[in-house]
């Protein structure tokens, strides 16, 4: 249930002409001069020798590839897709836009991101020993039975990797917590008190990199590059959206955006303390979130207190200014 | 939508699925924006005009913008849209408008209420142009919420016009003005 993340799709003048290499290869001798043409102009970022790899695991997928045309735009149509889709509404099956000239698909037809999709979550077992690497996603592709070259189809410093990983996170805990909403809605849980209800949120969320958690400090660098801050901004403020959605959160006023930002705030200090902590099960971070959202919880009544004594005060100064008034005589109509 | 006595109304199924959620999100963002700002354009007349005789009138429209925001907010949680960033500066602009046409006199709060009422006409019906084309079907409960509501808004216009809004000073002026004022506003509500 990984939620697609927009701007990283580099891959599609690889996997575009990779395929059109392995269809011209098979197609009629007129295409194919064409085809190798169309295929040099969009290689020219990329050493041809990946296309030429992504092709063979290509072809070991399956046999009928007839996506080629459509990939560039089918990927251009995934950009579009905006930061807060929700993993629900994402189509389970092949695109319709994947169906070749003939307008047949073959049964196993997969299209080419389930496939990318498959092979990172395989190499996700091997980030531990590996990190996140070519090597992981190698030995990933491997025990699917790919040839190592399919790690050629993704970036060398694991961007995908790490972003479909954060992907994945996101929607373990978007299904956790509507799992946890049925159970209240059923009446077979009590609704939680919104400081507790955050803390568990983040927590559950953090636990998930705790498997990962050697290798997570190089995980948040990457994440800095330039190229990847749109899709890392994305997943986090998609996170944080979700976790307020479940919270109850219904304000439709700037609260909305104090609300998100104290709570990315929260997330982001807490993870940090998190790569550092050495106690037993983490208690020192779980301890720090709590005094964390505690925090938050006491601005934001401290807030409306401020609020309420300046009205206090100033009905307290309209007051003394009318009674002054009145004494001064002010107020008498000639 | 989530059910009658549900006790935290926030279940993600409320908003429907296969629904164009760009689009969406910026016909309710605006909108949104726009009731709030209309809010707080009659709460400066009625400010200044509360006292006199037109006041009835301006808070009898003011009531109604106020349920049209309601409905809003409910339709921004359901189909869980951002609001808008600029929503402090609507409060306050939105104010300023409405007081500052308001010391121009009844006429000149009659004036900004035409201009502003047939802005929000025609962006509605804009809107509802736009979901047409996309799906009336899919998109029927919108839809009629946008119908009724620019029914309202043609409305206002009407009464503002019959209150003698064009017999203001420099009413071309004041008129043009106040829409670009709109039109901007509408830009940035629906992006930001």
């Amino acid at each position: 249930m990984a939620t697609r993340w927009p701007g990283v799709t580099p891959y599609s003048p690889i996997s575009a002409a990779a395929a059109k290499l392995a269809v011209a290869e098979r197609g009629t001798g007129q295409g194919r001069e064409r085809e190798r043409g169309r295929v040099s102009a969009k290689c020219q970022h990329y050493p041809p020798v990946r296309a030429l790899q992504a092709s063979a695991v290509l072809r070991r997928v399956s046999d009928e590839h007839k996506k080629e045309p459509f990939t560039p735009s089918s990927q251009q149509q995934f950009d579009t897709h905006p930061a807060g889709h929700q993993p629900e509404q994402e189509p389970q099956g092949p695109r319709p836009s994947y169906t070749g000239q003939g307008g047949q698909e073959s049964e196993d037809y997969e299209s080419e991101e389930q496939l990318q999709r498959r092979i990172l979550t395989a190499a996700l077992e091997f980030v531990p020993e590996h990190g996140w690497t070519t090597e992981a996603i190698a030995e990933g592709a491997k025990t699917l039975g790919l040839s190592v070259a399919a790690a050629g189809m993704f970036h060398s410093d694991g961007s995908e990797l790490i972003l479909h990983f954060v992907s994945e996170c996101n929607a373990k805990l978007s299904e956790l917590l509507e799992k946890e909403q049925k159970l209240v809605q059923l009446g077979e849980a009590e609704k939680k008190p919104t400081d507790e209800f955050l803390r568990d949120a983040v927590e559950a969320r953090l636990r998930m990199l705790i498997p990962y958690i050697e290798k997570w400090p190089q995980a948040l660098s990457v994440l800095l590059l330039p190229r990847n801050i749109p899709s890392g901004l994305s997943l986090l403020t998609s996170m944080i959206d979700d976790i307020w959605h479940y919270a109850g959160d219904q304000s439709t006023d700037f609260n909305w955006y104090t609300r998100r930002a104290v709570l990315t705030g929260i997330y982001n200090t807490t993870e940090l303390v998190m790569l550092q902590d050495s106690s037993p099960d983490f208690e020192d971070t779980w301890r720090f979130l709590e005094n964390r959202v505690a925090d938050a919880m006491n601005m934001s009544s401290t807030a409306s207190q401020v609020q309420s004594t300046g009205e206090a005060v100033v009905q307290g100064l309209m007051g003394a200014a009318v009674t002054i008034r009145n004494l001064a005589g002010l107020n008498q109509r000639r | 939508p989530a059910g009658g006595a549900a006790p935290r109304p926030c279940s993600t199924q409320a908003a429907p699925q296969g629904i164009n959620k760009p689009v969406i999100d910026r016909i309710i963002r605006v909108d949104h924006a726009g009731e709030y700002g209309a809010n707080r354009i009659y709460a400066g007349q009625m400010a200044v005009l509360g006292r006199s005789s037109v006041g009835p009138v301006i808070q009898q429209m003011w009531n109604q913008e106020k349920v049209h925001l309601k409905k809003f907010n409910e339709l921004m949680v359901a189909y869980r849209v951002r609001p808008t960033v600029l929503l402090p500066f609507w409060n306050v602009a939105g104010f300023v408008l409405g007081a500052g046409s308001a010391l121009l006199g009844k006429k000149g709060a009659m004036a900004c209420t035409v201009a502003v009422e047939e802005s929000i006409s025609d962006h509605y019906n804009n809107q509802i142009r736009t979901l047409m084309e996309e799906d009336p079907e899919k998109y029927k409960e919108l839809l009629q919420v946008i119908k009724q509501f620019r029914d309202d808004e043609r409305e206002h216009h009407d009464i503002g016009i019959e209150h003698d809004a064009e017999a203001t000073p420099a009413y071309s002026v004041l008129k043009t003005a106040i829409q670009l004022g709109c039109k901007a506003a509408i830009f940035l509500s629906e992006r930001i």
